[in-house]
């Protein structure tokens, strides 16, 4: 089978089980009883199991499996969640990604077979196998107890439903024929999952692997009702095996080998009693008698299926009933979401209707500005028609935006894995606590922040948080903690990334860039605590005393901040010594088209995103005080920097100034600055385009725009004057 | 590069340009567009040879001005001046302004000169062979190291 066509799909199902396997066995860790979770880990591992194995990826497949292995123990009980076991399984799960990166690299899982892990893995079980006879595991149980029973021709179980299987002449004859050969015949009974819905692929994975093992010389129902699915929850077959002293091994290595495939609930395998093929006696009697509480064996496949599962009603119910239950509390328990309905697309598909609606919308600007300068000219139903367009361009803008919108949890769900690793790395006890995980942002900017982000956590966990005894010492809470908060603010997306460690020591890091030679002592004298602290952003500036494993490779807070920065956002820190810092993470919602305020400097046209604009003030020109040698004006109980855009943009002076200044007060965060402009020209909905790699400027301008009459305006970067 | 590729037939096309009194050439291979002179929108603190951007068909396109680039006087807009739009990588499309454009000519490998890179002269650092074509001499640009920011 060509499966190429569904590696997208695989890669993309298979983060989700991963993402889901690990929240889970972290919520495991903090409730080993926590049955609802225990059944959703099993569950998530199954289905990943059976996906590799569709996929051809076994070595994927066989460490699925013995991690299913250890959660099915935990499930009956017969297996206590401890901390190893914990740690084996996370141990797992990483190898786990590893697999699936070199899928996603190179559509092959590699070659490890991560032998290590299994190893464990089997050792946790194998630690089981003594309360294993105890009969705590039920299926089990039944199955060698059905096994001993059907070598005395009896099969009470009534899972074996080979038994009663109804053999023709013919078929006996071949029965015969094969053990006069010396083979042996094993009947096999399968019991695919409820709601499996290729159960005919199922059947045929089966065949195909038990086929390794010996030939199959009958199937009940018959091949073909089985490939048209004309059959329930079960199928039997028989197979002409090798006699060997060890035909326990060799049924045992059938069951295992069918119930490895996905889907497949259960598998009963036992040597068939001579009584099935006898030649000259009548079956339905025989078998009937074989299977001793039978009462009414049929002659029919059909009947005896009815039959069978009233009579089974007892064991597999339990198990059947076992299993929606189980979905439900999973369900419940691990709060996952109602899935909604839908569609996979392509990312580029999506940038290019952007474009397109960038496109719209230098259409529709065009249009607007000829109807505003041939004013009086047009009827009042062309300009009716001129809204109704501009409406209808903004909503199309809107739901594109939304379109590409995604919650951030895709990205901060792997964090909490990430502490507690860190937690047993550094051996610091710490917590994280995170809020706003379904604030969306463009999916681009969500690709991006990852690393950011968990460079900023291990930061905080490694230089950050104090140690726990001296922590004590201090009077804190033994245990860290680090937060991790999103939310929206007007046109941006807030990240918050605090903790309540010790805070950036101003004093080692001055003293520390000074032996480094970055300033001079006078320049350090000099600066505010602001300016040092923006100094650990410096490309470079380590501030780990000890380079570990965690941080401080010299790759810091510089690439942090350039990420950032080329998402169009910036990044804040505000830090008390002894109490803790806070890095503020400020990122555009949308990054293609936002609202502005157009203004004019002389006869230049500058475009300022609305976003960042707090008011616009007709400032006397009186007003305008000197602090140390800048310009101020005190505004509401604020003293506000006063930047003249003229002399930022190398503009010439006016040779008069205006009695009355045009101030647009702008802020980022909580700082506030105002730009004095000549004119205001009024609000716009502007696209933004890239000035393109070859002009650099000093950051100033973060983008050129076109205007409706096709004039080109460019972005005032207020961040970057700020 | 798609230039070199074309030396199969051994011929390679140029547009000739004047700037000032001299004939520049421009690999026909990377040229997108030439369009007449239009308003630019200067851009504070970028490279003073960067006379701004431009709007080209709904694209942002900076334009440069060759002359600023290679330390010649600055340009002097009249109504032959045109800029060329050149795409040396994709997706980064580039104006240069020059004076004038004359045509197209299509030269032999045999007439294209090489010329070794004098680090001295600014304006030769930007030529990587000389073609000759009905006697006249025509610089032929190289327009890598025209992006490569040396300012």
């Amino acid at each position: 089978m060509d499966v190429s066509q569904y590696l997208e799909i695989f890669i993309d199902e298979t983060k989700e089980h991963l993402q889901n396997l690990n929240d889970c066995i972290l919520t495991l860790e903090q409730e080993p009883d926590n049955m609802d979770t225990v059944n959703e880990i099993f569950r998530a591992a199954h289905s990943l199991k059976g996906m590799a194995g569709t996929m051809g990826y076994k070595r994927m497949q066989k460490l699925t499996h013995d991690m299913e292995n250890v959660f099915q123990e935990v499930r009956s009980g017969n297996k206590a969640v401890s901390a190893p076991l914990i740690d084996i399984v996370f141990d797992c799960l990483d190898a786990l990604e590893s697999y699936l990166d070199n899928i996603q690299n190179s559509a092959d899982e590699g070659t490890d077979d991560n032998q290590a892990i299994i190893d464990r893995l089997n050792q946790i079980l194998s630690g089981e196998e003594a309360a294993d006879s105890t009969g705590g595991q039920e299926e089990a149980a039944q199955e060698t107890e059905a096994g001993q029973k059907s070598e005395e021709g009896s099969g009470d179980a009534g899972k074996e439903k080979f038994l009663d299987v109804v053999l023709n002449e013919e078929e006996k004859k071949e029965f015969q024929d094969q053990i006069a050969k010396g083979l042996q015949i094993i009947g096999v009974t399968v019991y695919v999952e409820e709601g499996c819905l290729l159960k005919a692929a199922r059947a045929f994975i089966v065949f195909k692997s038990v086929e390794e093992i010996g030939e199959i010389i009958k199937f009940s129902p018959s091949s073909n009702d089985i490939e048209d699915e004309k059959f329930d929850n079960y199928f039997s077959f028989f197979l002409a095996v090798k006699d060997t002293d060890n035909l326990e091994g060799t049924i045992e290595k059938i069951t295992t080998t069918a119930k490895n495939v996905s889907e497949i609930a259960d598998a009963f395998a036992a040597k068939i009693p001579e009584s099935m093929y006898a030649a000259g006696i009548e079956n339905p009697e025989e078998a009937s008698n074989e299977a001793s509480k039978d009462s009414a064996s049929a002659k029919q496949g059909t009947a005896v299926s009815v039959q069978e599962k009233k009579k089974n009603g007892n064991a597999p119910a339990a198990n059947n009933g076992n299993k929606p239950a189980k979905k439900n509390t999973g369900k419940q328990g691990s709060g996952k979401p109602v899935v909604s309905r839908t569609v996979r697309v392509d990312i580029e598909k999506l940038d290019a209707l952007m474009n397109q609606v960038s496109e719209l919308i230098i259409a529709k600007n065009s249009l607007v500005s000829i109807s505003n300068v041939d004013g009086g000219g047009q009827s009042q139903g062309f300009h009716d028609q001129i809204e109704y367009l501009e409406r209808i361009t903004t909503n199309i803008h809107e739901s594109v935006m939304k379109v590409r919108m995604v919650p951030i949890e895709s990205v901060v769900n792997k964090y909490p894995r990430m502490i507690r690793d860190l937690t047993k790395k550094l051996d610091k006890k710490m917590e994280l606590y995170m809020t706003g995980e379904d604030t969306e942002l463009d999916r681009t900017v969500v690709d991006e922040i990852g690393d950011p982000l968990q460079h900023l956590l291990r930061n905080s966990a490694d230089h950050g948080l104090e140690p726990n005894d001296v922590r004590v010492e201090k009077g804190k809470p033994e245990v860290g903690s680090i937060h991790l908060d999103a939310f929206q603010e007007g046109n941006n997306v807030i990240i918050e990334v605090s903790d309540d460690g010790n805070g950036i020591d101003t004093e080692s890091v001055k003293n520390k860039a000074i032996e480094r030679g970055i300033i001079s002592e006078e320049q350090a004298e000099a600066m505010s605590q602001k300016e040092i602290i923006d100094l650990l952003f410096l490309p470079s500036f380590s501030m780990a005393k000890k380079i570990t494993d965690v941080s401080g490779r010299g790759v810091g807070l510089d690439v942090v901040k350039s990420k950032i920065e080329s998402l169009g956002g910036d990044v804040e820190v505000k830090s008390v010594l002894g109490e803790g810092s806070k890095f503020t993470i400020r990122l555009p919602l949308t990054l293609a088209i936002i609202q502005a305020l157009m203004v004019t400097i002389r006869d230049e046209k500058y475009a300022i995103a609305l976003g960042s604009i707090q008011t616009i003030e007709d400032v006397p020109k009186e007003d305008i005080k000197s602090v140390e040698a800048k310009e101020v004006i005190h505004l509401r109980g604020m003293v506000i920097p006063i930047i003249r855009m003229d002399k930022i943009l190398d503009i010439p002076p006016k040779e008069e100034e205006d009695s009355n200044l045009t101030v647009v007060i702008v802020h980022k965060g909580e700082n506030f600055a105002g730009l004095v402009i000549d004119q205001l020209i009024g609000q716009q909905e502007i696209v933004i385009k890239s000035l393109g790699k070859y002009i650099e400027n000093n950051k100033i301008i973060s983008g050129a725009t076109i205007l409706g009459d096709g004039e080109v305006a460019l972005i005032i970067d207020v961040n970057a004057l700020i | 590069m798609a230039a070199n590729q074309i030396v199969e037939s051994g011929t390679r096309q140029f547009i000739v340009v004047k700037i000032g009194a001299e004939q520049f050439g421009i690999d026909i291979n990377y040229i997108d567009n030439i369009v007449r002179m239009q308003k630019i929108t200067r851009i504070p603190k970028a490279q003073h040879y960067f006379k701004g951007v431009i709007n080209l068909r709904g694209e942002v396109v900076p334009v440069m001005s060759i002359r600023l680039k290679m330390g010649l006087e600055d340009d002097e807009f009249t109504n032959v001046t045109r800029i060329i739009i050149v795409k040396i990588e994709p997706q980064e499309a580039l104006g240069i302004i020059v004076d004038e454009v004359k045509e197209v000519v299509t030269l032999e490998q045999s007439e294209i000169e090489r010329v070794v890179k004098d680090s001295r002269e600014e304006k030769s650092s930007f030529i990587n062979g000389i073609g000759k074509h009905n006697g006249e001499l025509i610089s032929l640009f190289d327009l890598n190291s025209i992006i490569v920011d040396n300012a």
